[in-house]
């Protein structure tokens, strides 16, 4: 009885001691690439954190773009002064894997379970949960509703149709107008896209071996190819040619942008209003990729052990249903978790948002980027193979197979 | 008389090509200015309008008071007054008196030292960033004036440049200052200084140009706003689906406004440094 009584004695001191250590103010730096327009939804999700937290103090800093939070992050490996946590693409910290603290093993089996599948693969290293998604949005296809009343719905209805709609309106021997729209150099993942959905991939599942250019990589740029006269090439967003496009495919996070420039086309132009779909469906999938950064927290000396078990606690926080919806109402991207779909606030705004509604449905049918360390190069190799491609200044087949040799040497590099 | 007034009519005809060229060439330098002048007054969708509006049917003038309040621009602007004005005070003195021992003062390995000097203008800046935020880290100086000013306090494109106008001052005015008792820091502060004001002014304005419109380095080295610059600030209007150009012209417009002004009163020292130095 007597040693009962001391172990829930001890029991208690230690629950007490680590209550205590817990409720220890800690300040977490949050490094972030979200400009002004997204700053107080992300700032309004802090203070609802800290509400709950009281003990611990969130810096939020904003890094500037994509390539400067890239920088500053690398510059900071090499310190040796990393933040507590930050936003951060996939192939920026495949190479540091090693530093980054496991968020996955703090969270519960459902709470890991509730993230979307296609999340997944992206976020686990070896094995392990590491990131966790943040700002994800997924390509969708847009389209002018006054030339296509029903988007398509395969790669043959989508052919049919660009074909259609690429028109010299002018008879000056110059096409006025293009069935579709790609950026090859600017957005390689248009052509994954193709791929997966062609049932292709870059490399094989244990990632020994090229698979760029097998059957389903050649059924995909064969594809592409074919849609070369229909296409307008670009490196520019398509919102500063919404004239000049009958539909393309595009990130859901390009809404606005995209709406505004189609309803505020001029003469010679028509402004139309723009309409969402998910994207035609290839031969074996209807996929269609995830893009957007993860939240990683690092493990190295600078921060203590309080700060990253504070910045995993805020990580599962923004992952609560109801926060992802907030996070996605108010800055576009869509929500990471299968509960928040389910929640009556999301079903409400899809309801009032129509155009959300089928890039809810395609971001279930999301996958990601590999997590290959050599992936930022290979992603260079599809950019420029991929816009040789659709510029013509290469085959399809030869560019397919230039790039299947140019990563072949990455793999073991 | 004929072929005099033929003469007077060539001449004229010459002059009059002379000036529309350089009206041209004027227009494609200010169109520019215009585009973001007039952006600056345009609404969001008005932006995106193609072909572009280059005259807004309405004048936007609260983008300017939008812009301002979407980021703390006081403390940016007074940031990029303090750190370009100390920084170009600190290049000025460390550029003169290097310039000088280079130009005019014999001690061994002189022109070894200069030309290894030289030789770091080929590695580009970028390469250096990365060494050089560690520096900063372990010095302790991350976020902080220290980790914007002191850097850039020496500039070896600067004491290229003095140095190769020093050397054109004849040495006989050193002998005859000597033969009155000048020391070597009296003749350079009373003599050679201002001989070479355009050409010190010419350093002053590239240091305050260059450290005004200082990006990455302001972003690598700084984390918190009260630390930062406009033109790290102007980034807040952009990001990865798109920027809202009418606000970051507004703001633009804003930043520049200081550069414009120090230039329209400085621009005569400016243009004789240039081409006095023969540097382009």
């Amino acid at each position: 009885m007597l040693r009962k009584v001391f172990v829930g004695l001890l029991a208690l001191v230690v629950l007490g001691t680590a209550a205590l250590a817990a409720n220890e103010p800690v300040t977490i730096d949050f490094w972030h690439a979200m400009s002004s327009g997204h700053q107080p939804n992300l700032q309004a999700l802090v203070d609802a954190f800290t509400a709950e937290y009281p003990y611990i103090t969130v810096t939020l800093t904003y890094q500037g773009s994509y390539s400067s939070l890239q920088g500053k992050i690398n510059a900071a490996v090499a310190a040796g002064n990393l933040p507590t946590l930050a936003q951060v693409y996939e192939n920026w910290v495949t190479p540091i894997q090693s530093i980054l603290y496991p968020i996955g093993p703090y969270m519960t089996m459902m709470e890991v379970n509730d993230i979307i599948d296609g999340l997944i693969p992206s976020n686990t290293y070896n094995g392990v949960l590491t990131t966790v998604p943040f700002n994800k949005s997924i390509m969708v296809l847009y389209y002018n509703t006054d030339l296509i009343p029903n988007p398509p719905t395969t790669w043959a209805e989508f052919y049919d149709i660009a074909k259609m709609l690429t028109v010299d309106l002018d008879n000056d021997g110059t096409i006025d107008r293009y069935g579709t729209a790609l950026r090859p150099a600017a957005n390689p993942e248009q052509l994954l896209v193709f791929l997966d959905q062609a049932g292709g991939s870059i490399l094989n599942a244990d990632w020994t071996e090229v698979t760029i250019n097998n059957a389903e990589g050649m059924a995909a740029i064969q594809y592409c190819g074919s849609l070369i006269p229909y296409t307008y090439v670009t490196s520019e967003y398509i919102s500063d040619h919404m004239g000049q496009v009958a539909m393309f495919i595009d990130t859901s996070a390009g809404y606005n942008y995209n709406k505004k420039g189609a309803e505020n086309l001029q003469a010679p132009y028509t402004p139309y209003q723009l309409g969402v779909a998910m994207l035609p469906a290839g031969p074996v999938t209807q996929g269609s990729m995830i893009q957007g950064t993860n939240l990683a927290v690092f493990n190295v000396p600078n921060q203590t052990q309080a700060q990253k078990d504070a910045a995993v606690l805020l990580a599962r926080f923004l992952l609560r249903a109801e926060n992802t919806v907030f996070w996605a109402m108010k800055s576009g991207y869509q929500p990471v978790t299968k509960s928040a779909y389910e929640l009556q606030a999301w079903k409400d705004f899809v309801a009032a948002n129509p155009y959300q509604q089928a890039m809810s449905a395609q971001m279930l049918l999301g996958f990601s980027q590999i997590l290959h360390p050599n992936y930022g190069d290979m992603r260079t190799i599809l950019s420029t193979k991929f816009d040789e491609i659709m510029r013509s200044a290469v085959s399809p087949l030869d560019g397919l197979n230039q790039m299947a040799e140019e990563i072949e040497p990455l793999l073991t590099e | 008389m004929r072929s005099a007034t033929s003469y007077a009519v060539r001449q004229r005809a010459y002059r009059a090509l002379l000036y529309i060229l350089m009206l041209l060439g004027c227009a494609i330098m200010l169109l520019p200015f215009f585009w973001m002048l007039t952006t600056s007054l345009k609404t969001e969708m008005g932006t995106m309008r193609v072909p572009p509006q280059w005259i807004p049917p309405q004048l936007h003038w609260e983008n300017y008071a939008t812009a301002w309040n979407m980021a703390p621009f006081g403390w940016y602007f007074f940031n990029s007054f303090f750190v370009s004005i100390t920084s170009t005070i600190g290049e000025v003195i460390t550029t003169i008196l290097a310039a000088y021992a280079f130009a005019k003062l014999r001690f061994f390995g002189k022109n070894i030292i200069f030309t290894i000097l030289l030789g770091t203008l080929m590695i580009p800046g970028e390469m250096l960033l990365i060494p050089n935020y560690v520096t900063l880290t372990r010095l302790g100086w991350l976020d902080s004036y220290e980790a914007l000013i002191i850097p850039w306090v020496v500039s070896v494109f600067g004491i290229f440049l003095l140095r190769q106008f020093f050397r054109s001052i004849p040495d006989e005015l050193w002998d005859a200052a000597r033969i009155d008792g000048c020391s070597r820091g009296r003749y350079l502060w009373r003599v050679i200084v201002p001989l070479s004001k355009p050409a010190i002014l010419t350093v002053a304005l590239f240091k305050f140009l260059g450290s005004w419109n200082a990006f990455q380095w302001v972003l690598l080295m700084t984390n918190s706003e009260s630390m930062r610059t406009i033109p790290v600030g102007l980034m807040v209007f952009s990001s990865d689906i798109g920027t809202a150009y009418h606000l970051l012209m507004a703001a633009s417009v804003m930043a520049i406004i200081p550069i414009l002004v120090l230039f329209f009163f400085t621009q005569k020292q400016f243009i004789q440094g240039i081409a006095r130095t023969g540097i382009k």
